[in-house]
Parts: structure tokens; sequence; C-alpha cells
């Protein structure tokens, strides 16, 4: 809070001017700028709780919907966006004042989302509903609810913003969607219960954690087949309690990052040679994986442990683990 | 045998000579949910008057989630599942109905019968391109003794599900039992399949006392819990064989000891439980719901789920609409996610699909078998139920 004051009032004219502008469309001082802040859903308390970066005290314990799980900043990181999967709502969160400040209605039990900000859409993925909500986010409605697989959840945008991936778990696919046609147009199969994407910077390959099969599946996004896929096996551990379900990908793609769920493992992934490169021992029932923006740390949201354990990238060891609620599902940091 | 199922056999036949002329549509192929009208096991269990203590019925509705679950494969798999429903008056017209079906092209087909059909059954099908899916029918006989090549058990066998609990009684240290039996031949089963649980993981039967439900005072050594329990034992735990219902909920609290209950009642071992809330099965319940009724979703909705799941994933990962290579999958790797966290395959030597157990008290999943700590040298699933070593029918030999 103080930072962001601080810089309110040292602000280079550049910064002012879009403060100024921020101020005159949105209303509000949007100026919450790189506050480190961490957020972390909680799925069984409803409730998002923000950490200090520095001390991992909780310093706003934030009453949303029901049952929150992904989160996304948009651009300026004014607002936090956050599903929640029991109201069938889309939680709008003014990060400056950290209030919710709007309610977008989804599909049944909104689970994982795109934002496409340039194009003012909102990608949700419902996993009661089994469809892909298409939203206007300036109108907050709906253009189209495509059908998809049971169980939706990943969901990641192309960058020309002309076609959606979506995984479907229980189909075992990944569909293509054509957002502006509301259909899906093709389907590819890949490994048992698909759960959530990473895009190789290139453009050229999507990564899909495959959860029952414990593998990450690569998709060569030009000809949409798979290219390949990663078996993940920590020592000692048997295959069936490997769950992959949260990635994480380097800017430069060369890393990736892949929770491993009931293993209680994070797995660290060389992305030119698709090989395992390390497991470190996280928590219970590992999910949610976030990038710090300097790519130094990375949060992972434990489940069933009701903490998020804070991994350092560059000696890979788990540094600490932070009470958070319960069943914490994911983790974004406003930098 | 009825007409319904005659006719249903010609337009089965139709569809697929009309299919086999547009190649680029998705090739239509039906399931038969086969059922026996007035099945005794589905009479909704009650307590005094109208009080329903267990709302039971016919899982076809399990079978319809699992074909809403596939429809969005059908262009991957270039296969359009459909569910027919066929309700047969006796075992013969079930019999009938089979080999008409299978006459006019229907390979896959969901079996809700009780165990007395099975004998007629398989001997009918043995050698015929068919799978048939035991949606309901645990008992142990039919894996062990019938041993039919046709017949896939999705349905957990008792010993699966006895293992699940005496490994979970096993890791509490609660290794003495007083056994409560039944008059049922049920009763039997169950009691045979728990006792032989307890001694393959190092349980102890105290006493199996049998009890005759009723309230008449001449027969109070029999149906009283206190005198049944009037042993010059200790135990840890009170199992109930009770398959009609009718002794099993005056157990709890009538005991000269204050010890839990199991089995019947209170801590049972089921394929599913509505309150399961991992591996996407509230999204399963929620799903099942919108065709039940309201109804939870039950083991045999389970297995009927699953067994549709396991015909409609076969087309997929086999990448064929054709019979052989489908049943191929089923029976060989096929790894099947049956929302239970393990994955599912079918064991080679009887067709009983490996599968953990839930420990399910009234309003929550207390515990999934296999239990942490029991382990075994190729399937951990394998820790439930018949291994290859334990069984006569040898499938695979």
């Amino acid at each position: 809070m103080r930072r962001r004051t601080t810089a309110f009032h040292q602000c280079s004219a550049r910064i002012c001017l879009m403060i100024a502008m921020a101020t005159a469309t949105l209303a509000w001082p949007a100026i919450a700028k790189d506050t480190g802040l961490i957020f972390v859903s909680n799925e069984k308390t409803n409730n998002l709780v923000i950490l200090d970066p520095k001390t991992l005290k909780i310093v706003k314990d934030l009453k949303v919907s029901r049952r929150p799980r992904d989160m996304h900043f948009n651009a300026d990181h004014s607002l936090l966006y956050v599903a929640c999967g029991d109201d069938d709502v889309i939680d709008v969160i003014d990060v400056a004042k950290l209030e919710v400040v709007k309610k977008i209605a989804t599909g049944a039990s909104p689970e994982t989302f795109a934002l496409d900000e340039a194009r003012h859409r909102l990608y949700v993925s419902n996993e009661e509903g089994s469809s892909l909500s298409v939203i206007d986010i300036d109108q907050g409605i709906t253009v189209h609810e495509v059908p998809t697989g049971a169980e939706p959840e990943g969901v990641f945008v192309h960058e020309d913003g002309k076609s959606v991936y979506v995984t479907s778990e229980v189909g075992d696919l990944v569909h293509l969607v054509d957002p502006e046609a509301g259909a899906v147009i093709n389907d590819v199969v890949v490994g048992t219960r698909p759960r959530r994407f990473a895009a190789t910077p290139d453009g050229k390959e999507l990564w899909v954690t495959t959860e029952m099969s414990g593998e990450v599946w690569i998709i060569d996004r030009a000809r949409f087949v798979v290219a390949g896929k990663i078996e993940f096996l920590p020592p000692g551990m048997r295959k069936t309690d490997v769950t992959p379900v949260g990635i994480a990908m380097t800017r430069d793609g060369r890393t990736a990052f892949v929770t491993l769920g009931h293993a209680g493992q994070l797995a660290f992934v060389d992305v030119a040679s698709r090989k395992v490169l390390a497991y470190v021992l996280v928590g219970k029932r590992a999910w949610g994986a976030t990038l710090t923006k300097d790519e130094k740390t990375l949060y992972v949201a434990n489940g069933l442990g009701d903490d998020i354990t804070i991994v350092d990238v560059a000696t890979r060891k788990a540094t600490q683990s932070v009470p958070v609620g319960r069943i914490p599902w994911g983790v974004v940091i406003d930098e | 045998m009825n007409r319904t199922v005659i006719a249903l056999a010609v337009v089965l036949a139709g569809a697929i000579t009309a299919r086999a002329q547009t190649q680029a549509a998705p090739t239509r192929v039906p399931i038969v949910f086969l059922e026996l009208a007035d099945d005794a096991r589905y009479e909704p269990v009650r307590a005094f008057g109208r009080f329903v203590l267990k709302a039971l019925d016919h899982p076809y509705a399990g079978a319809q989630v699992g074909i809403e679950d596939a429809r969005p494969l059908t262009r991957a798999s270039g296969a359009d599942h459909q569910l027919e429903r066929i309700t047969a008056n006796s075992i013969d017209d079930m019999v009938v109905a089979i080999i008409r079906s299978n006459d006019a092209g229907v390979a896959w087909f969901l079996l809700d019968a009780p165990a007395e059909a099975y004998k007629a059954v398989a001997a009918a099908v043995k050698g015929r391109d068919l799978l048939l899916f035991n949606v309901s029918a645990p008992e142990d006989w039919l894996r062990r003794d019938l041993c039919s090549a046709e017949v896939v058990h999705a349905m957990p066998s008792r010993a699966q599900l006895m293992d699940g609990l005496t490994q979970f009684l096993v890791s509490k240290k609660w290794r003495d039992y007083l056994i409560f039996r039944g008059p049922l031949p049920q009763d039997r089963e169950t009691v045979d399949a728990f006792t032989r649980s307890a001694k393959k993981f190092g349980g102890r039967i105290v006493a199996t006392r049998d009890f005759t439900p009723g309230t008449d005072p001449r027969e109070r050594e029999k149906n009283n819990p206190a005198l049944l329990s009037a042993i010059n034992k200790d135990w840890d735990v009170t199992f109930v064989a009770d398959a009609n219902f009718d002794f099993a909920r005056e157990v709890s609290y009538r005991t000269v000891r204050p010890r839990p209950v199991v089995g019947a009642i209170d801590l049972e071992p089921v394929a599913w439980h509505w309150t399961w809330d991992h591996n996407g099965a509230p999204q399963v319940n929620t799903r099942f719901a919108r065709y039940s009724g309201g109804r939870h979703m039950d083991s045999p909705d389970w297995a009927a789920w699953m067994a549709v799941k396991m015909i409609t994933q076969s087309a997929l990962r086999a990448g064929a609409v054709d019979f052989k290579p489908r049943r191929d999958f089923i029976l060989g790797p096929g790894a099947f996610d049956g929302d239970k966290g393990e994955a599912m395959s079918v064991r080679p030597w009887d067709h009983q699909l490996r599968q953990s157990v839930i420990l399910a008290s009234p309003l929550s999943v207390v515990a999934n078998a296999p239990i942490e700590g029991f382990l075994h040298q190729r399937d951990v699933l394998d820790t439930l139920g018949d291994d290859d070593a334990e069984t006569p029918c040898h499938l695979n030999r």
C-alpha cells in the first residue's frame, strides 16, 4: 500500500499520464503497480488470501464468490479476474482497492479461463456445463457457449485470437475451437484426463498435462497433431501417484515446471530435449504453479496441504511452505 | 420373448447396413443395456410405512451419463454410440435378446442381471463376438467358477470389496471382528468373503453369530444385538452381513460393547459413493443427478457409467470402430479413468476390472483402498480381490 502511494506522488510524466487516463476511463485510481502481492485462491473457503512477498504474512483475506479457482490480471494489473466455480461467475477485483467490483456470469462451474484483452474476450471452461463460454468482457455477455467434452479445463488462446484450445478431462481430447463461429472444429486425442496448457514461446508447441496417464503431451500447433510426450516418475514413487496438473514455462522457452499432484512433487523439464532435469518435493496434491516475473521463484499451490510452497528455481530447492487456507487452487503475483 | 426385442433387432440390422454406404459419417454403434423386469434387488428399502431408506433403481442413468460423456468423442473416434434399453421379462428372454441383438450386429452389452442369470447367458454367448459388462452382480462365483470369456466385470467382486474394507480395518489395527450373519445366501457369501479377507490381511474372526430379523421374544438370542454380542471375548469391530437391510440399522449402539459397525451399514465398502469428491467425482455425480431425478449415484450406476466409458474409450484408443481391436484393447493394455484415482484395467485371468474400493460412511468417504502401505509386485490394485494365483479362473492361459 505504501509503495503505491509513493509511486503516485513521485510518478514520472509518462506514468502520471497513464494514471490520469486510467482514472478518467475507469473512475477509480488504477495505480496498483508491481506491489509484488501474492494472491492465492482457496476453493473451500471462498476467499483469496493476499500475502506480502517479503514477510509472507497474510495482508488481506478477501471474500469472493464461492469456490474461487483460476485467476488472471489484465495487462496493467488494475483488475484481477477470478473464476468462482460454485456461483457460476467471474469476480472482477479492483487490485488497488482489493475489492470485488463486478461479477461476470459464466456457464456452470467455471474452472479456468483465458483473457484476450485486445479483442475484449474471456474464454471460460465450464466444468459442470461441459462448455466453453466466449464472453464479451466490456458488456459482460456470453457471445457463444460452445459445447465441449465433459469437464473442460485448460484454455489457451492462439496469439492471433482466431482459435482457442480447450481440454476435456473426460474426453481425453484437446479441442480446437473457432471462437467467432462458436464451434469446435477439430480434436486431437491425448493422454488420460488432460488438464492444463503451456505454450512454447516460439508458437510451435502446446504442452498439455495429462493427469491420469502421468504425462505431458506435446501438440504440434501448425499441424494440430501429437508431436511427443514426456513421462514423469520421481524416484520411489508409484506411477499411479503421479498426476500432473499445473504447468509453467520460462519466457525463453527453455525450462518447464510441472506439478505432479498426488506425488507432491514439482518436475523441472528441459523443453528442448524434453528431459526431466529434477524433481523437487513440494506439498500435498500440488496443482497451481506460478513463476515470478524475474523467474527466480516459483509458487506451488498444494490443494490438500492447505499451503503454498516456494521453490527457488536456481538451486531447485523448496525453501518454505506457507499456510494459506483450505484447498488453495492457484497463485498469481501482482508484478 | 417380447416383441420389442425382435423389433429392435430389425432396426439395428437396418442401421448397420445403411451405415456401410456412407463412409464419412461416424458409424453408429449400438450399446444394449439389458435389465430384468421386477428385479428384486432394486426394491426400495423401506422403513415402516412408505418412508424410503434407500432409493434403488436400475443403473440405466449411469449408462446415460456415459453416453453423454462420449458424445464429444464421436468426431475423433468415428463411432457414434447409441444406447438401447431392453427390459426382459425373464432370464430366458434375456438370453434371446442378447442372441438376436448380436445376430443383428450388436457387440456391446451392459448386463444388469442378478447372478443367477449368468449361467444361461454365458452358455448361450460362448464364442460369440460380443462383450457383456456385468454392472451389478458382485458374486465371487461369477469370477471364479463361471469364468466366462465374454463377460467383463465392471462391478467389483465381493472379494475386492471385502479386501478393501479389511485393509482399512487392519491399517487402523482393528483386527478382531465379531460377525453378524443374515439368513440370505448373499449374507453367507459376504461373510465368506470377509472371513477370507481377514485371513489374508491378518485379521481374526472372534465369533460369527447368525441373526434372525424380528422381535419375537422366543428368538431373542438371535434378534437382539445385545444378546448376540454378549460373548466372553473382546472385539474391535462388528461386521454385519444383511442384504435385506432389515437388521443392520438396529446394530449400532445396541451391542454390549461400544464398537463401530461395518459391512452393510455405517462403513460400507462400495464401488462408488455420492460424497466422493476427488478425481472429478463431483462432476460425475452432478451429471448423474440430471438423469436419475436426484437419486444419488450408487455402485451399479458407477459400474454402468464405467462400462460405457470403457466401450467408448476403446474406439478412441484402438483407433477402430470394429469389435475385435476394441475388445483386445479393453482386455489388454486398456488403462481407464474411473474417477477413483488409480488408472484401471481388466485382469486377464478373470476379466474383473481392477479398481479401488471406496469406504463410505453415510455422509463421507472415510478412505479409498488400496490403503497406503499395501503393496503388490505388479499393480497395487491387485491387492484387492482375486490375484492370478488365488482363483481357479485363468482365461489368459
